[in-house]
């Protein structure tokens, strides 16, 4: 079962509905990383853009791009970004910010929605992905015999999606191995 | 004794009789070595105006007017003094230039063109642009045009000023235009509808800009070199991851939709279509100047 989390919304809509320039992107990524340092550890801050009606690449990369990267990083401490939008034209300065990174984000269609993926993923990557979102958390054991892997491939596997803010992770009560969980 | 500064103005095909950025090459040319004396730039042969060509007629007088003691310009028929008139020309340029005919009675026969989507604006910041954006926003939505469209055509515009504000500092900033046509202008005549999104700086152009920064030394031998190496995606001056990606998306998608983006910086100029690209050397000029042709689908007669 995985732990519960502080989770809130920041409705970029209420910022504006015509996002363009590297300027405004900077503006609202900081009040992105404000509401994001705000949540405790193993927070999820949720960034839904929908109502939003245009988002230039120069805004994205700014405002998305960049902000995916620092979590990435670790520089939030274990924070996590969830973005919240539909599948539409929108997404495409969205995904091309984060594919030029070489990251990427967990996208849901509306709060509580089936999750997917925005940005640049390997396959093999989403294949891990689907099975921690499947289970909600798992160990690396557990994962490794779903996915028929041996514990060093998996464990790579998973670390990887760890890195790239896509799944939290916590020392199991064993304390020999982590358990993977889905952020949202 | 005064310069005549040439236009090019062709006289058959597509493009007849129309003031473009192609057109303005011998002016860009025979402006190299003013030297104070009084300027005529002869636009009597001048048909029909589009915005690539207002812009680079902002940016031609901008580098005339501090280099001569008169800038005059020579105009005939109604149409095009008109057209300057709508597109706020004579509020920008007005008192700066001599014209042959009296333009006063213009201003108070003005009347708004529906295709007038953004009028020659002038702008020196990158804050600048959302005011700008919202603007053309709210045109484009009263008049009827989709979701999709208005994207198309609003980040189209916000990336080619960023890149203007960011890069292309000069004195007078930079010019923007767009114009929408109940027909197509580029290229061969066929059926449907355009917009046209144009803009010109002053500033040191993308050559000198990419040369900044050691990695693009290979790639920028000539400007044309310069101009393809900045069309691909993630080149840019300062190298750092995300950047560089604005412009190579535009004009993958204006070339997607069955329109292009065109490129002038220096002596270059290249042309992205959907499958390919030309470059062509063109007269040295200061600055950066692009133009993006954005085609409306029409639906097909009974469908």
């Amino acid at each position: 079962m995985a732990e519960e989390r502080a989770r809130r919304v920041f409705r970029v809509s209420d910022v504006g509905r015509l996002m363009v320039t590297r300027r405004a992107g900077r503006e609202v990524r900081e009040a992105l990383e404000e509401a994001l340092l705000g949540l405790p550890k193993g927070g999820v801050l949720y960034v839904d853009t929908r109502g939003v009606e245009m988002m230039d690449y120069s805004f994205a990369d700014e405002a998305l791009g960049i902000l995916v990267s620092r979590v990435a990083s670790g520089e939030h401490g274990d924070r996590h970004l969830v973005l919240v939008e539909e599948d539409r034209d929108l997404l495409e300065n969205v995904e091309a910010s984060l594919r030029q990174r070489g990251l990427a984000m967990i996208r849901v269609p509306k709060l509580g929605g089936e999750p997917s993926v925005v940005g640049g993923i390997k396959d093999h990557l989403l294949e891990t992905l689907r099975a921690i979102h499947s289970a909600g958390s798992i160990t690396t054991a557990e994962l490794a015999k779903r996915l028929g892997l041996n514990h060093t491939a998996c464990n790579n596997r998973a670390t990887n999606l760890f890195k790239l803010g896509l799944v939290s992770r916590r020392p199991g009560a064993s304390g020999r191995q982590y358990v993977y969980e889905r952020i949202a | 004794m005064e310069t005549l500064l040439k236009l090019d103005i062709r006289r058959r095909g597509a493009m007849s009789g129309v003031l473009t950025l192609g057109s303005l090459d011998p002016a860009f040319k025979g402006c190299a070595g003013l030297a104070g004396d009084p300027v005529v730039l002869d636009l009597r042969s001048v048909e029909f105006v589009e915005p690539a060509g207002l812009c680079g007629l902002a940016a031609l007088l901008e580098y005339v007017i501090p280099r001569s003691e008169e800038v005059v310009l020579l105009l005939a028929g109604y149409n095009v003094p008109a057209y300057l008139e709508r597109m706020d020309f004579f509020r920008l340029f007005g008192d700066r230039v001599r014209t042959n005919i009296d333009v006063a009675p213009l201003e108070e026969r003005r009347r708004h063109n529906p295709g007038t989507l953004q009028e020659l604006v002038n702008f020196h910041d990158e804050g600048e642009i959302p005011a700008i954006i919202e603007r053309i926003s709210e045109i484009l939505e009263n008049q009827g045009y989709l979701l999709k469209e208005r994207v198309a055509i609003c980040s189209t515009l916000s990336e080619i000023c960023a890149n203007a504000a960011e890069h292309g500092a000069s004195s007078f900033g930079a010019y923007a235009a767009v114009q929408a046509y109940h027909h197509i202008v580029s290229g061969a005549r066929r059926r449907g509808e355009e917009v046209l999104v144009a803009i010109a700086d002053g500033g040191v152009g993308v050559r000198k800009t990419l040369s900044r920064n050691p990695a693009h030394a290979r790639y920028t031998a000539t400007d044309n070199d310069a101009l393809r190496h900045a069309l691909k995606m993630g080149v840019s001056a300062t190298g750092e991851i995300g950047r560089g990606g604005g412009l190579t998306l535009v004009a993958q998608k204006a070339a997607e939709a069955g329109g292009s983006l065109s490129i002038r910086s220096g002596s270059g100029r290249i042309t992205v279509y959907r499958n390919r690209k030309n470059s062509r050397n063109v007269p040295a000029f200061p600055g950066t100047f692009v133009r993006v042709s954005l085609p409306r689908h029409l639906p097909a007669k009974n469908a």
